[in-house]
Order: C-alpha cells, then structure tokens, then sequence
C-alpha cells in the first residue's frame, strides 16, 4: 500500500495475527452473547493490530527515504574485503550478488552479498522497497556497525538496497 | 619473493587442533551420555536420575559456549546455551523431571554444534588476535624484516598512519600522508620499493576517496620487488586483479614496514591486524 510517495508492507506475521484474532473473535462472539457486547471496542482493538505495524513501517521507511540521499552523497564504495571493524560508522557503498535473503518475511531482511574480494551480511531494520532474490545483482548504501551491537564481526546497517543488474 | 605461508592465521598448533577435536566430540558425548547413565540408573530405581542428564547438559553447553567463543565469528545461539541450560535444569520449576526436556536440550546442542562447525568457521585466534602478531602475517613480516630495517622511523610512522588511516575508511588522509613520502633517506635497496608501495595506496585512496573505478593506466610493483612482496603476482589474471593485488601487496609492505622499525605504533597497528590478515589471506 502506498501512502504518500512512501510503499508500506505490512508482515506476513501481523497478517497472520490479525487473522487469528478475527477467527478468534468471530467465533467467540457467535457463542457470547458477554463479548458480543464488548465488540464496540473489541473491532477497533482488532483494526489496531494490523494499522500499529503499518503506521511503524510508515514511519520507519520515510526516515530511510530522507536518510538515502545523505548516503548517496556521502558513502564512498568499496570493495567488500575494504570494509573490517576499523570502519565502523562509516557510510559505504557496496555492489555485489545476493547470496541469500533471511527473514524477508518479518519486514527485517538479512541479505548475503558478495564480490569479488568477499562477502558480507547486509541488515535492514525495515522492509525493503524492492522485491530482492537470490542472485540479483545489486546496490547497498548503509553504515558499517558491529553485528552485536558492540561485538561481533562487521556488517552494513542497511539504508537502501536497489537491484542495478537483472540476475 | 617473500613465501606466503600456508599457515593459516586460525590454523592452530597441533596439539590444540587435537583438543578441539575432542571438545565437539565432548559435546554430545556429555549431553547424550549423561542420558544414557540416567536411563541405567532408572531401570535400578534410582529416581533422582534425571540430575545425572540435566549435569550432562549443562557441561555440555559450556563446551559448546567455549567453542563458539574461541571462533572469531561469534555464534550468540551457542554462547547463550549455558544460560539456557541454567534456566531449564537449575532454577526451579512447575516442568515434571524427565528425561524428556534432556534429550531434547541434547538434540539441539548437537544440531548447534554441527552450525557452530558448518556456518561460524573454524576455531582461530580471536581470544588473542590483538594482543600479538599470528599466522602468515607474521611470517611476512618476518621475512621482509632484513630488508626494510633501515627504513627511517619517521618513514615507518607515516606508513603506520597511512595504513590505519586506510582501515579506518579516510581515504582523503590516506592520499594526503602517502604523498609526504618521498623515499628521502632510507636503505637505498628498499626506499624505491616502499615508496612505490605509497604511490599505490595514494593512488588507490585518491579513487576510493572519490568513489571512481579503475583506471586504464594504474600504478604496481616492479617485477624485480617480487621477493618484498607478500602475494605472488600471478600470470594469466585479469587486469582487476592485478590492480587490487597491487594494493594489497602495497598496504601489507606498509604494515610491514610500520611494524618493524617503529615500535611505538604497535598497539595501533595490532588494532587493525584483522584487517591486515584479512588482505594476506584474500586470493
């Protein structure tokens, strides 16, 4: 769904969730007539569980659209062997082929990219705007951070993520 | 040419090879094991045997968390298990004791143990790595110490600052400080090659500082410095590789000579050794 120039993607979980619910409360207002009379606020709360996730990923994905041309301008590229813990905070730029693809389902992609002199995990902490596969060949813009927060190998926090050759 | 090593910098001596070999054999040997005293034990009327599994778990997991934390990708799944295993066999709890909840628990450290060994690489020196110099690294260094000996310190400590500088992503500086170098004073037989090395990596950071590609033209080592080098140039590759081999084999020669004649920049240089191991092991 697009809300301003902003695509929303609502998870697989919170649809699943939702969709729970709904059963739950069909079911349960068929037989009660108790919850039947709580269903004034009970649908609103229902409505909720899908509209928070979204309003989230709203808000999330237009601060990564406003963040992306602060990293366009000042990312530099480097080759996927360049980037080490030194590195860490600094914007990069990296191209490569998408090995795999974790948790595109929770709204929080994990990617595998590699190149030539490497590979390395690339984390978004939203969902991403283009649909990326396996062997798609694409652009990372993001921040070098540790995996652990405060340990742990290298990785790229994610900012933007576009596909810049079909696989 | 200096011979680049086969050691590997995580290749471990003989002896603790060996005693890793029995760590992944003692997880499950523990886990497993302590179930099946326990099931001897039961059939006796022994009904406390349950402890004997949960003790068997819990050594276990701290075997498994030892061998997840001496790798240098750190698995938090398996570093955790002890945790876990505290939490499930030692605090008390409504769960009825049986051997149920054990050989589940025995089931998942093994199915961990076989990612820890398949997906977080092999036991290496993190625990040390930084403290000292290890693995071909080393060797190179080693190697390239009689040559490089009389590189002036103030030489050395631009190249310290170069490659630091480089590790750390600040390409503008890496060009700035690599162009104070101009082979002044030092060993006549080397200063040619080191400050070839400083024109690669000016060159390099000037690109990467502007976010360019390759050049048509690009600068690399002679043929008569390939015994300073740490990686052979090979014949038959394309020009991308050589390119970045140059590179390479620039930033190492750097490291080297940083590391041999000053002394005072240890700590930083030893700050950014996974970098410098990563570019020696990199094909």
């Amino acid at each position: 769904m697009k809300i301003g120039n902003v695509d929303v993607k609502v998870s697989i979980v919170a649809v699943a969730v939702f969709v729970f619910f709904t059963i739950f409360l069909l079911y349960a207002s068929l037989y009660s007539p108790e919850v039947r009379s709580q269903l004034i606020w009970m649908i609103p709360a229902l409505f909720l569980l899908l509209v928070i996730p979204m309003a989230l990923n709203y808000m999330s994905r237009s601060e990564y659209n406003n963040l992306e041309p602060i990293y366009e301008a000042e990312a530099k590229t480097v080759r996927i062997k360049m980037i080490n813990e030194s590195m860490v905070g600094k914007p990069v730029r990296i191209q490569g082929v998408v090995e795999r693809v974790y948790f595109q389902f929770l709204n929080r992609p994990q990617y595998l990219i590699a190149d030539r002199s490497g590979e390395i995990s690339v984390k978004m902490f939203t969902s991403s705007p283009e649909d990326i596969k396996v062997k798609d060949v694409v652009e990372v813009l993001g921040q070098v951070i540790k995996r652990y927060v405060v340990t742990g190998d290298p990785v790229v926090n994610c900012i933007s993520i576009r596909k810049i050759e079909k696989s | 040419m200096a011979e680049k090593c086969c050691e590997d910098p995580d290749q471990l001596s003989e002896t603790d090879a060996r005693l890793h070999r029995w760590l992944e054999l003692a997880v499950p040997l523990f886990s497993f094991g302590g179930i099946a005293i326990a099931f001897l034990i039961l059939g006796q009327g022994y009904l406390q045997a349950f402890r004997i599994a949960s003790a068997g778990c819990i050594i276990a997991s701290i075997i498994l968390a030892y061998l997840a934390w001496i790798r240098p990708k750190k698995d938090i799944v398996a570093l955790t298990t002890p945790l876990y295993s505290v939490i499930l066999f030692v605090l008390p709890s409504d769960l009825v004791p049986d051997l149920i909840l054990p050989i589940l628990y025995a089931i998942s450290l093994t199915i961990l143990l076989v990612r820890l060994k398949y997906r977080f690489g092999k036991p290496g020196t993190a625990v040390t790595m930084g403290k000292e110099l290890g693995g071909s690294l080393k060797n190179y260094i080693d190697q390239t110490r009689e040559a490089l000996k009389n590189t002036s310190p103030d030489t050395a400590h631009i190249a310290t600052l170069a490659f630091v500088q480089f590790a750390q992503g600040d390409y503008a500086k890496v060009a700035r400080i690599s162009n104070t170098v101009t082979g002044r004073d030092d060993n006549p037989g080397c200063d040619h090659c080191l400050a070839r090395a400083f024109s690669i990596v000016k060159e390099h950071a000037s690109l990467l500082d502007k976010s360019l590609p390759r050049p048509y033209t690009y600068t690399v080592f002679d043929q008569e410095f390939a015994n300073l080098l740490a990686k052979p140039v090979l014949p038959g590759k394309d020009d991308d590789h050589e390119f970045y081999l140059a590179l390479d084999n620039a930033l190492l020669m750097l490291y080297s000579t940083a590391w041999n004649v000053s002394e005072k920049d240890h700590p930083h240089l030893l700050a950014c050794q996974m970098f410098a191991q990563k570019l020696m092991d990199a094909e």
